[in-house]
């Protein structure tokens, strides 16, 4: 899944004060999906300023090396916020936490135990935490975009 | 400002089989809620791990307005003539993300076809809406609290309402009267003062708290208009009776019970036959006749309670009744719908 960000984003920036620093840029959209009358599927992004529960979101997050050093071990975590529920993330290879980010793991792996002491396979509403764990360093002035879904509850 | 997606075949199917999974959200994250998303990056240079780096966004969820009006049940509420404090109840829940008030109207179907199937016909009359407070569903009076306007109601929850009126004693077996509750959302947020009315946002969408008309059509009002309606209806369920009233000779002096003529000393029964024909059982039945002066009551002939074989006088039932010159009387205590039940007596020809 491609996403193309044609427009600026009025997101919140953090600037980077050294010279050994990451540059991130997290950003939130609402996905309306309509039909035409030809039935073909569009998917626009809007700017989160009407939102309602149930509205899908797609969260963003591009990240970029401003250092001149390479940047190792590159871990991602991003806890979901109380009020939106995870819907799918777009990397596979991340991974998410089911127990507030103590274990990780892919979403079919993970177990929830019930109130009655049983265990269930972990589900969507279950996931409080997605982490991106990078194996290659993020070299000097490389860039790249991480991305999950989720419904406003 | 937009932005395209362009998805992959296999990406939406699967965010179609999440969509179907998805949550069902009755009012959901409450209006107003900031919902901010962090997210944290750990990094070594060098082998040497960096401070930890975050970046956050935030969003503020708008108010959907959403409500739903609907009769409790299914069916027609059962009532007679002249019956007092009549109700009908409806539920109206506030199923937006926001508490609100919601100011209530109660209206009369004019003809047409009502809630259930039957032809408007009559109208109730002290027509009324009260605040079900002790949550069975009928008017309870001096329980039940008069009611203009929902106050305070939270999200997700819901009152019952009940619309109550008297039925006329003109009212005959069958008749319909159909009723209406209409809600409208208003503005909470002072408590016991009827809100503001509400508005959408129109034009573009706002950085803080926009408000959306989501709630659907009901029998009385368009969708996102931010009010919901529905019909209900009283049915009148009574009994009609019909009495007839038949004699036979019993007996006479001469010809004793073969083919007895009505002479002075014969035996005349009287069967008086009460047949409900209406949908309510009748009680308490109280049956007079007047004996002619020719006849002479015979004391302790009386049978109440007994029953007809298609239009024959079965003279069967139990013994009761009083005789006070002229008049025989007794009381049936019930008589079902459908059925008939028939008061005897005999008295002899002077």
């Amino acid at each position: 899944m491609r996403l193309f960000v044609t427009a600026a984003l009025a997101a919140m920036t953090i600037t980077p004060a050294a010279a050994t620093q990451v540059a991130l840029t997290n950003s939130v959209f609402v996905e309306r999906v309509s039909t035409d009358g030809n039935g073909n599927r569009k998917v626009v992004l809007e700017e989160p300023k009407m939102v309602t529960p149930g509205d899908r979101l797609v969260f963003v997050l591009n990240y970029r090396n401003a250092s001149a050093k390479p940047a190792e071990k590159f871990v991602v975590t991003n806890p979901l916020p109380a009020a939106v529920q995870f819907a799918e993330q777009d990397e596979a290879a991340a991974v998410v936490s089911v127990d507030g980010g103590k274990s990780w793991g892919s979403l079919a792996q993970l177990r929830v135990r019930t109130a009655d002491g049983a265990e269930r396979a972990a589900q969507y509403g279950d996931v409080t935490h997605i982490r991106w764990a990078f194996n290659q360093p993020i070299p000097a002035g490389g860039t790249g975009k991480l991305m999950f879904r989720g419904i406003v509850k | 400002m937009n932005n395209i997606l362009k998805l992959r075949t296999g990406s939406v199917l699967a965010a179609a089989a999440v969509l179907a999974a998805g949550p069902a959200y009755a009012a959901g994250t409450p209006s107003s809620t900031v919902i901010t998303n962090t997210v944290f990056v750990d990094y070594q240079v060098g082998g040497v791990s960096q401070t930890q780096r975050t970046a956050a966004d935030s969003f503020t969820v708008d108010r959907r307005i959403n409500l739903t009006v609907a009769e409790v049940g299914t069916v027609t509420t059962n009532v007679v003539p002249g019956q007092t404090g009549a109700s009908t109840a409806f539920t109206v829940t506030n199923t937006s993300n926001a508490p609100l008030d919601f100011v209530l109207a109660a209206a009369q179907l004019a003809g047409g076809t009502a809630a259930h199937g039957g032809t408007d016909v009559f109208d109730v009359t002290a027509f009324s809406l009260f605040r079900d407070v002790n949550g069975d569903n009928v008017y309870t009076a001096g329980t039940d609290t008069p009611i203009t306007f929902i106050d305070e109601l939270a999200a997700d929850a819901s009152v019952t309402i009940l619309v109550v009126g008297n039925i006329p004693l003109s009212a005959t077996n069958g008749q319909v009267a159909g009723v209406r509750l209409t809600a409208t959302a208003r503005e909470a947020g002072v408590t016991g003062t009827q809100g503001a009315a509400i508005t959408q946002t129109v034009g573009a969408n706002t950085a803080g708290v926009d408000t959306v008309f989501a709630d659907t059509a009901g029998v009385a009002d368009a969708a996102r208009d931010g009010a919901h309606s529905d019909d209900d209806d009283y049915t009148v369920v009574t009994a009609a009776l019909n009495v007839t009233k038949t004699s036979r000779v019993v007996s006479d002096p001469i010809n004793n019970t073969t083919n007895p003529k009505m002479i002075p000393g014969a035996v005349v029964e009287y069967c008086i036959a009460i047949q409900n024909t209406g949908a309510a059982a009748a009680t308490n039945v109280t049956i007079d006749d007047s004996v002619p002066g020719q006849l002479t009551f015979s004391t302790g002939s009386i049978l109440l309670n007994g029953t007809v074989t298609g239009s024959t006088c079965n003279a069967d039932g139990v013994a009761g009744g009083t005789y006070t010159a002229p008049l025989v009387e007794g009381t049936i205590a019930s008589i079902a719908a459908g059925t008939t039940r028939t008061l005897v007596f005999r008295a002899t020809v002077n």
